[in-house]
């Protein structure tokens, strides 16, 4: 399988040369710095279940993706053979907006499916960065979320079933296309976040939201990291209900504030809206906020697009991205944590925390002379990620270099349970054909 | 294999002679659970208090090769805790503390045997509470409601008990005690915590839950509107959902339900009605009038013939109870019945309960229906009498042709019940072959044995042939 013009000619007689990504484009989709020999982006159901026998009958290894927005993610591939794009499997199969559900297939983009929902006043309740690149099935073989999961949840809470094709090219069917359903096993969370290694996922299933009526943002900046935090668990305390609630330190997407800062979402009946500003007001008065902000139109919509894309926002050229999952009231120590390390190093560190999911983003950038420090920075993410395992949480690298990758482990140990993790693997994926070797553990 | 006196004195010598019961007398409270027409009697059931005492009854199971069953309060209602073939009943009672309780971070850890409603009424006082309530939450635990994935009328707006679990200790089926999730949302790696909640007790013991809790609402608007028709009713569930609210909870019951809970409580509801509709909303108060009138409206384009709104709390848990005592009302309806739980999507709901009507009539069998609408989530509740064995055969076709109606609309056949023993016959009308060796192949990772809760979830050859395939 040495010679790529074989390789190409093979896989164009399954998928067409439209359905083959040109050679100059492969850069797009090389992961850690391996380009991949080729990308194969097959047009039905049927063309993937191809791909995969022959790839499993040439020894190939298949990285899953879909428009490959969060390819990166993982450890370091130790090869990349073939990358299987679901992008152009990109129809809207079932909709029926009184159901308040539809059915896609995996390649659609989410923008696209916004649109779509958007003619009848509805909407997948769900806010990644980049919308307009991201695909549903890439958000859901990568669990994903933005800042109103708060209210909504992350992917997880909100697919109901799906299509998935097996390493062996078998089309098998997880949950169904209803609200609630537990015949037999829920087998939708196995796939979900499983970063592509138990499948390819070919359709998705989801519930829908109606668009909110109004939508507000309210930004609070603070003198102090702990007076934000502090009015935010009141705000998680109290009887409002924001779609996010998300503190920003070291500075906040679209505005001058450097001062820790939270930005509030508010969506829903206009009186309910209002209640919920004027409840805020108050709630600010009697505590030491230096600035209260209000958006509205246009200017809101460009706001809250950039917070969304605050983990991967390139204006600030961030070189490492973690994710922390801790509990709510172990954020601020957390943040704390990693202003110390901060303090001492020449880099810049910024953090957009989702305060009622205890989930923190931490992003390191300017890095003197763009020359990456790895063995700094290693220490400082283990020294990151202790702080976070000591109070029960995790922390996760969404993205870096490679040289720091190959330094640590990007998704840390997962404990007793790996034993389970690895069967299921084994099992589920005998032949090792699935993105092999990224995700926990080595699996 | 059956359970032998060396492994009962095994047992006691783990949790003590007097948590251990053999006499056939008492085994019999445990030979069946909601689902009253499947019985099975296990061979002992001992009550331990511990997770590692548990996890020594399994490896206690494991070494005499005798199936275990764990059991909550009993309330379930597909016979997932029946000891098919006899076994053990590891009996969760005992294990009904709630641990820890963190309202700053709006979590709590309980063990499983701890009454649904116990937790909602230890964090009320200060303004929280768990959101899944199945109708039995007085009776029912959360370790059951784990291992069903239970529902209940508020899951329209909040989920299901997968959507408040962030974390489990479970005991698996070898013994060995293994933690999945934790105190925060998301862990790296499968999600095993999500696979666990809804194996109905096959893969292994929940021994502690970290569940979520979550802020009381501001405020509840509860409606009750009587309808002349099931088809006027539906048509208001689909109009209130595509009109962009929803509401917390839309709960439908139908003439029969209306007649037996009117006789059995005397609530003031017109038992000539055809329908009557429980919407409630939840959040914040302001806006909520709004939202009313705009339900009333729907109502009254709808041939509403009467709207009641609670008044108060009082009158808000009196309607709630009406609802959610409905169950207790069928024994004046017939001597026996058995509660579907099929799922279709929203719009199929007039069509489907009318076919559900007609198959009554078919079999002339009665049917009544009291339901989460909202979901589509229905319960048709087969009525019937065990004694006669002609009915039984009728209600066994009314089941299946029932459960193909919901399948063919698109739906599933169990949304919140769980399969079982109930409902295992009818896995091919929605699984494939295929489908169902992925299930069956994640089972022989967690139960290779096959000795934790067997007999359930999975068709047999029978079943196939039954339904004709």
């Amino acid at each position: 399988m040495s010679n790529p013009n074989q390789l190409h000619r093979d896989l164009a007689q399954i998928v067409g040369e439209a359905g083959l990504l040109p050679d100059d484009q492969l850069n797009r989709y090389a992961i850690d710095d391996v380009v991949p020999k080729v990308v194969a982006l097959p047009a039905s159901t049927h063309e993937v279940q191809e791909v995969m026998s022959y790839a499993a009958d040439s020894g190939l290894s298949v990285i899953p993706a879909g428009n490959g927005t969060k390819l990166g993610v993982g450890n370091p591939p130790a090869q990349v053979d073939l990358i299987l794009s679901t992008s152009r499997l990109d129809q809207v199969l079932e909709y029926e907006p009184a159901d308040l559900t539809v059915t896609v297939e995996a390649g659609i983009r989410l923008a696209m499916l916004q649109e779509r929902l958007a003619e009848h006043g509805q909407y997948l309740s769900l806010d990644p960065p980049y919308a307009n690149r991201c695909t549903i099935g890439g958000m859901t073989a990568t669990n994903a979320s933005g800042p109103s999961r708060l209210r909504y949840g992350s992917t997880r809470d909100l697919v109901l079933g799906m299509r998935v094709i097996q390493s062996s090219g078998t089309v098998v069917k997880s949950g169904g296309k209803v609200v609630k359903n537990v015949a037999g096993y829920d087998l939708n969370k196995l796939y979900l976040g499983s970063f592509g290694t138990l499948g390819i996922i070919t359709e998705v299933s989801l519930k829908l939201q109606p668009l909110p009526e109004v939508e507000r943002t309210v930004l609070l900046a603070f003198t102090e990291i702990a007076e934000a935090i502090h009015v935010a668990s009141e705000i998680a305390g109290s009887q409002l209900l924001p779609i996010f609630l998300n503190l920003f330190v070291n500075g906040a997407p679209l505005t001058e504030v450097s001062e820790p800062c939270l930005m509030i979402g508010l969506d829903g009946p206009p009186e309910t809206v209002e209640w919920q500003i004027d409840t805020l007001n108050t709630m600010v008065q009697q505590n030491a906020s230096i600035g209260v902000q209000l958006y509205d139109g246009q200017q809101q919509q460009e706001l809250r697009k950039a917070m969304r894309a605050f983990p991967e926002d390139q204006s600030t050229s961030p070189i490492v991205v973690c994710r922390a999952n801790l509990r709510m009231t172990d954020v601020e120590s957390f943040i704390n944590t990693a202003l110390a390390v901060d303090k001492s190093a020449t880099w810049r560190m910024r953090a957009m925390g989702l305060i009622g999911n205890g989930v923190v983003y931490i992003t390191f950038s300017h890095f003197p002379d763009d020359d990456l420090p790895v063995q700094h920075v290693t220490d400082t993410i283990t020294s990151l990620r202790e702080a976070a395992i000591n109070v029960g949480g995790n922390l996760i690298i969404e993205s870096g270099p490679t040289p720091l990758k190959r330094e640590i482990d990007v998704w840390g140990s997962v404990g007793p349970s790996f034993q389970l993790m690895k069967a299921i693997k084994t099992k589920l994926d005998p032949i090792g054909l699935l993105n092999a070797g990224r995700f926990v553990g080595g699996i | 294999m059956k359970a032998t006196d060396p492994l009962i004195s095994e047992l006691a010598s783990i949790v003590g002679s007097e948590h251990v019961i053999t006499d056939p007398t008492s085994l019999s409270v445990y030979e069946c659970d909601g689902a009253t027409v499947f019985k099975a009697l296990p061979d002992v059931v001992v009550f331990p208090t511990t997770a590692q005492e548990i996890s020594a009854i399994v490896k206690v199971a494991n070494k005499y090769n005798v199936p275990f069953v764990a059991r909550g309060a009993g309330t379930g209602l597909s016979g997932g805790m029946l000891t098919v073939n006899g076994g053990i009943i590891i009996a969760l009672n005992r294990m009904n503390r709630i641990l820890e309780i963190d309202l700053a971070n709006q979590q709590a850890v309980v063990e499983p045997g701890v009454v649904n409603l116990w937790l909602t009424q230890a964090v009320q006082d200060d303004g929280y509470y768990y959101a899944p309530d199945p109708s039995s939450q007085q009776a029912c635990s959360i370790g059951g409601n784990i291992a069903e994935n239970s529902g209940g009328p508020h899951t329209l707006k909040y989920g299901v008990t997968s959507n408040h679990v962030l974390g489990l200790e479970v005991v698996l089926t070898d013994g060995e005690i293994v933690e999945f999730g934790g105190t925060v949302e998301e862990t790296p790696g499968y999600d095993i915590r999500g696979v666990m909640i809804g194996s109905e007790g096959t893969f292994g013991i929940v021994t502690k839950a970290v569940v979520r809790l979550l802020r009381k609402p501001e405020g509840y608007q509860t409606l009750l509107g009587v309808f002349e028709t099931i088809d006027d009713a539906s048509n208001v569930v689909t109009s209130i959902i595509a009109k962009g609210i929803i509401p917390a909870a839309l709960e439908m019951m139908d003439h029969f339900v209306i007649k037996a809970v009117e006789e059995a409580f005397h609530w003031g509801f017109p038992l000539d009605a055809g329908a009557v509709l429980i919407v409630e909303l939840d959040g914040i108060k302001a806006g909520m009038q709004q939202q009313a009138e705009q339900i009333t409206e729907i109502f009254n384009a709808n041939n509403c013939r009467e709207t009641r709104y609670a008044k108060d709390e009082a009158d808000r848990q009196q309607i709630w109870k009406s609802r959610k005592s409905a169950f207790g009302s069928f024994g004046r309806l017939a001597p026996n019945y058995i509660t579907q739980d099929g799922v279709v999507p929203r719009t199929q709901l007039p069509k489907v309960l009318r076919r559900i009507a007609e198959i009554s009539e078919k079999y002339d069998i009665p049917i009544a229906n009291v339901f989460h609408a909202g979901d589509g989530n229905i319960h048709p509740i087969v009525l019937f009498d065990e004694r006669d064995p002609d009915q039984c055969e009728r209600v066994e076709a009314v089941n299946m042709e029932i459960l193909r109606a919901c399948a063919e609309a698109g739906g599933t056949i169990t949304g919140e019940h769980g399969i079982g023993v109930e409902k295992m016959d009818y896995m091919p009308l929605i699984f494939s072959p295929e489908d169902l060796a992925v299930m069956t192949t994640v089972k022989e990772i967690f139960n290779p044995s096959g000795l934790c809760n067997p007999g359930k979830i999975f068709p047999t050859a029978e079943s196939y042939a039954k339904l004709g395939l």
